[in-house]
C-alpha cells in the first residue's frame, strides 16, 4: 500500500504494555488530512489509551506512530514540536488552575510558538469567541461551569493551530444539559478542516459527525468503517452487543 | 534499605568531620592573634570576674559585635595584658561551654574568665600562672540550719548546687549525704533558687559571697577549704588564663605580664570589681526605686531588647527567604523525572541521594547542635573566623531549606496530573510546566507551610545563643541576669514573641487572600463596555 500524502498520522502495529498487562494488542489505522474520526468501544477497552499514546502522554511499548510519514518514536524526533502540533482536549477539562481564561489561550502560545503577547492575545480572543467564551476571559477555571471549562480547553487548544485534536470523552463529565453547547463547538470546529479524533460515547453525534468510526475493544481495532456501516450493519459480534446495549440504556 | 544505607552515609559524614577536624588540630596556626588585637573570650556573666553593661563606664571594654560593654575583675587584668603586649582588646562574649571550643578553634586568643586551670581543661590547652587565688564556700541563707555548719558532714540533707561544668559540682561530693541538685547556668539562677528556696546552698568562691553579701544580707558563707578532710588540687583553688596548646609564644608573654601585676594591686583591682559589678536594688536612688519595674527596664535595657527583636526578625526573614529558595531549587531536583539516557540517570541519582542526605541531616539534628558544629567546626577546620551574625544568618538558612524542601517537594506532587498533562499536550517543556503551571499552584499551597515556618523561625532562632548571636532570648537571659528579675523579664519577652509572631500570621494571612485573586469577575459582556484601553489599543 502506498502512503498518499493525504495521509497525516498512521498508527503501525502499535502495542502499549504496563507491566504483563497488555492493553494494547495490535493497533493499526491510517488517519488522513481533515478526516473525523471517532472511536467507541466498551470501558477498559483502551480507547484512552490509544489517544495518549498518540500524543506520548504514555509511551508506546511497539509499533510505530507516523506523522506525515515519519516515525516520531525514532530516537531524535522533535516531540515538544510534535505536540505542538497535536492538541488534545480532556475529559476533565485540565484548565490551568492558576491562571485565568485568557491567560490558558495564551500561555502555550507565548512558550511553546513564541508568538508575541499581543498577536498570541488576539488569536486567544478569537478563538474564545468561536466557543463563545469571550466575556469570561477574567474568570478563573474555578469560577465556571463545566461546559464552560471544556469551551475554553477547546478554544485553548485551537489557539495552538494544531494539525490534528484529539479529545477523550470531552463531554464525559458534563451535566446533560451542557453536553450540548460543547457538542455544537465540536461539530462547527470539524467543518473548518481539522483533522480530529475523537473517544465519544455519545453514539449519535458519533454517527452525524464522523467520517471513520473505530471500534476498540481488548485492545485491538475490531471494526472500522464508515457510520452508516458501523452502525446499521455492524459485523462483528462484540460490536453488535455493544450497540444492543447501549441501544437498552438509552431508551 | 534505603534509609540505612543513608544513615551510613550520614554517620560516614560525620566521622570524616571529626577526624578531619583531630588532625587539622595539630597543624592550627596562630588565627586570631597576627593583628593587632587580642581577642579574649569571656562570659561576660561572672560577676565580679565578668560581666555586661551597657555604658563604656570604669574602663569597660566593648564587646565584639554588639553594642555592649564587659567589665569586671577579668576584663581589668585583660587590659594590663593588653597594655604590656601593645595589643588592643577586644571582648568576645562567649557561653561557657563554648569558650574552649571557641579557644582551639582560633576564635579567640584568651581564655580570662575566671577559669580554674584542671587537669582535665590542661589536656586540651594551657594554662598561664595564676592571676588570682581563692578559696571556696558554700553559701546558705543565714537563717538556714545549715549556717552553722562546721565539718563536711554538717551537710547532711542539704540540697546543694554549683555551676554547671565547673570544679565547684564536683566538691559537692566531699560533703557527705548532701543531696547534689542538677547544675545550673550561672550565679543568677543559682541566687534565685536559694532566694526561692528551691536550693539550701551553692558551693562557689569566696568571692561570689563578697558579691552577693553586698546585694543580699541575708546570707552566709561557710567556708569549706579549711575543713578537716577537704582535698582539692592546688590548680583548682586558682584562676588562670587560658591560652591554645600551639600558641607558646603567646603564653610566655602572658606570664610576663603578669609578673608585672602585684598581688597589692591584684587585691585592688577584685575589691573595685566587687563593688562595681551590677547589682540589683541597692545602688538605686528612691527615686528610681519608685518607678514601675517595666519602665525602669525599659528606660535601661529598652534600645537592647529592641536590638534583639531586629536580630531576631532578621534571622527569621532572612531565614526563612533564603530557606525557600533553597527548599525550591531541592524540591524541584527531587522532583525531575527520571531521564532517558544512562549518564543523566546515573548523575541526577548521585545528586538525588545527596540531596536526601541533606534533608535527613538538618531535619534530623536540633538546630542548636547545627550551629555549634558549624560555626566552631568551620573555624577549626578552614580557619575561617565567621562573623557571628553571617553564620547564624546561614544555619537557619539551611535548616529552613531542609524542611520547606519536603513541603515544597509535596506541593509540586500533590498538583493534579492533569495539570502536568494539559501543559505536556501544549508541547511544553519540563522547565515550562514546572514555572509556569506547576510552581505557581504549588508555591501558592506550600504557602501555610511556609508561614508555619517563618513563626517556628522566630521562636527557634533562640537556640542560637549558643553562639552568642544576640537575638532577643540572648538579650532576654543578659537582662534577667542583670536585673535577677527572671519571671518579669521573661515574661515581657514572652509577649514580645507573642506580638511578632500574631503580626506576622495576619500578614501572611493577608499575602494569601492577595494571591487567591478577586472573587469575581467583571463579564465582558460587551467590548465597548469593557473599560480597558489596553484591550482596545489593537
Ligand atoms: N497507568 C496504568 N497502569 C496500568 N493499567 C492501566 C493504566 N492505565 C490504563 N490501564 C488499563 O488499560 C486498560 C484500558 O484503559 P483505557 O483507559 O484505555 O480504557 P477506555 O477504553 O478509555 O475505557 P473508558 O471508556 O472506561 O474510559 C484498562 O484495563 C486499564 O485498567
Ligand atoms: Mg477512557
Amino acid at each position: 500500500m502506498t502512503e498518499t500524502n493525504q495521509t497525516i498520522i498512521s498508527l503501525k502495529h502499535m502495542q502499549k504494555a504496563y507491566g504483563d498487562h497488555q492493553v494494547l494488542k495490535d493497533i493499526n489505522v491510517d488517519i488522513n488530512k481533515g478526516e473525523i474520526v471517532t472511536i467507541i468501544g466498551p470501558s477498559g477497552g483502551g480507547k484512552s489509551t490509544t489517544l495518549r499514546c498518540i500524543n506520548l502522554l504514555e509511551q508506546p511499548t511497539g509499533g510505530e506512530i507516523d506523522f506525515h510519514g515519519e516515525n516520531i518514536l525514532a530516537p531524535g524526533y522533535d516531540l515538544n514540536d510534535y505536540r505542538a502540533k497535536v492538541g488534545m482536549v480532556f475529559q476533565q477539562f485540565n484548565l490551568f488552575n492558576n491562571l485565568d481564561v485568557l491567560s490558558n489561550c495564551m500561555v502555550g502560545q507565548e512558550l511553546v510558538l513564541k508568538r508575541s503577547k499581543d498577536e498570541a492575545k488576539k488569536i486567544a480572543l478569537e478563538n474564545l469567541k468561536k466557543v463563545g467564551m469571550e466575556p469570561f476571559i477574567k474568570a478563573k477555571p474555578s469560577q465556571l461551569s463545566g461546559g464552560q471549562q471544556q469551551r475554553v480547553a477547546i478554544a485553548r487548544a485551537i489557539s495552538m493551530d494544531p494539525e490534528v485534536l484529539l479529545f477523550d470523552e470531552p463531554t464525559s463529565a458534563l451535566d446533560p444539559e451542557m453536553v450540548g453547547e460543547v457538542l455544537e463547538v465540536m461539530k462547527k470546529l470539524a467543518t473548518t478542516g481539522l483533522t480530529m479524533i475523537i473517544v465519544t460515547h455519545e453514539m449519535a453525534f458519533a454517527r452525524d459527525i464522523s467520517d471513520q468510526v473505530l471500534f476498540v475493544a481488548d485492545g485491538i481495532i475490531t471494526e472500522a468503517g464508515e457510520p452508516d456501516q458501523i452502525f446499521n450493519h455492524p459485523q462483528n459480534e462484540k460490536l453488535q452487543k455493544f450497540l444492543r446495549n447501549f441501544r437498552a440504556n438509552s431508551l | 534499605m534505603k534509609s540505612k544505607i543513608r544513615m551510613i552515609a550520614v554517620m560516614a559524614l560525620f566521622t570524616l568531620l571529626m577526624v578531619l577536624g583531630l588532625t587539622n588540630n595539630q597543624s592550627q596556626v596562630e588565627a586570631a592573634s597576627d593583628s593587632g588585637t587580642l581577642k579574649i573570650g569571656m562570659e561576660a556573666n561572672y560577676p565580679p570576674y565578668n560581666w555586661t553593661q551597657t555604658t563604656s563606664a570604669n574602663g569597660a571594654v566593648k564587646i565584639d559585635g554588639s553594642k555592649q560593654y564587659a567589665n569586671g575583675y577579668d576584663v581589668q587584668i585583660a587590659k594590663l595584658i593588653g597594655k604590656y603586649l601593645h595589643k588592643n582588646v577586644v571582648v568576645e562574649k562567649t557561653e561557657w561551654d563554648g569558650l574552649l571550643p571557641a579557644l582551639t578553634s582560633g576564635k579567640i586568643d584568651l581564655i580570662i574568665a575566671g577559669m580554674s586551670p584542671t587537669a582535665e581543661r590542661r589536656k586540651q590547652i594551657n594554662f598561664s600562672n595564676p592571676y588570682r587565688k581563692s578559696s571556696f564556700v558554700v553559701i546558705v541563707n543565714k537563717d538556714s540550719k545549715y549556717a552553722k555548719a562546721k565539718t563536711l558532714n554538717s551537710f547532711k540533707g542539704a540540697k546543694l548546687t554549683a555551676q554547671q561544668g565547673t570544679l565547684h559540682y564536683n566538691l559537692i561530693k566531699q560533703l557527705k549525704g548532701a543531696v547534689r541538685e542538677n547544675a545550673m547556668k550561672d550565679f543568677s539562677a543559682m541566687r534565685q533558687s536559694l532566694q526561692s528556696g528551691t536550693i539550701d546552698g551553692y558551693v562557689a568562691e569566696d568571692i561570689e559571697y563578697l558579691s552577693y553579701k553586698r546585694v543580699n544580707r541575708n546570707i552566709t558563707a561557710i567556708n569549706i577549704s579549711k575543713m578537716k578532710g577537704f582535698k582539692v588540687s592546688k590548680s583548682d583553688s586558682i584562676t588562670s588564663i587560658g591560652v591554645k596548646k600551639s600558641n607558646t609564644k603567646l603564653l610566655a608573654q602572658v606570664n610576663q605580664a603578669l609578673a608585672t601585676i602585684s598581688t597589692k594591686k591584684r587585691n585592688q583591682l577584685m575589691a573595685t570589681a566587687v563593688k562595681q559589678q551590677p547589682k540589683a536594688g541597692s545602688s538605686q536612688t528612691s527615686a528610681e526605686k519608685s518607678q514601675p519595674w517595666l519602665v525602669k527596664t525599659w528606660k535601661q535595657y529598652g534600645n537592647m531588647i529592641l536590638g534583639g527583636v531586629g536580630m531576631t526578625l532578621l534571622l527569621a526573614l532572612v531565614g526563612t527567604i533564603a530557606g525557600f529558595f533553597i527548599g525550591l531549587v531541592v524540591g524541584i531536583i527531587r522532583t525531575i523525572p527520571t531521564p532517558t539516557t544512562a549518564g543523566k540517570k546515573a548523575f541526577l541519582k548521585v545528586v538525588n541521594w545527596l540531596l536526601a542526605v541533606y534533608v535527613e541531616v538538618f531535619r534530623g539534628t536540633p538546630m542548636m547542635v547545627q550551629a555549634a558544629v558549624i560555626y566552631y567546626g568551620i573555624a577549626q577546620l578552614w580557619h575561617i573566623n565567621l562573623n557571628r551574625t553571617v553564620a547564624a544568618l546561614v544555619i537557619v538558612s539551611i535548616n529552613t531549606g531542609a524542611y520547606l524542601a519536603e513541603v515544597i517537594r509535596g506541593g509540586i506532587i500533590s498538583t493534579p496530573e492533569g495539570q502536568f498533562e494539559a501543559a505536556s499536550a501544549l508541547g511544553m517543556t519540563h522547565n515550562q510546566r514546572m514555572w509556569h503551571i506547576i510552581l505557581p499552584q504549588a508555591i501558592r499551597n506550600c504557602l501555610p507551610s511556609i508561614t508555619n515556618e517563618f513563626i517556628v523561625n522566630i521562636k527557634d532562632t533562640s537556640v542560637l545563643s549558643i553562639i552568642s548571636v544576640s537575638e532577643l532570648f540572648f538579650v532576654g537571659s543578659t537582662v534577667a541576669s542583670q536585673t535577677f528579675e527572671f519571671f518579669p523579664t521573661y515574661f515581657i519577652i514572652s509577649v514580645i514573641y507573642l506580638i511578632l509572631t500574631f503580626t506576622i500570621t495576619r500578614i501572611f494571612n493577608l499575602i494569601e487572600k492577595k494571591l487567591a485573586g478577586p472573587k469575581n469577575y467583571n463579564l465582558m459582556a460587551n467590548q465597548i463596555q469593557v473599560g480597558n484601553p489596553e484591550d482596545e489599543v489593537k
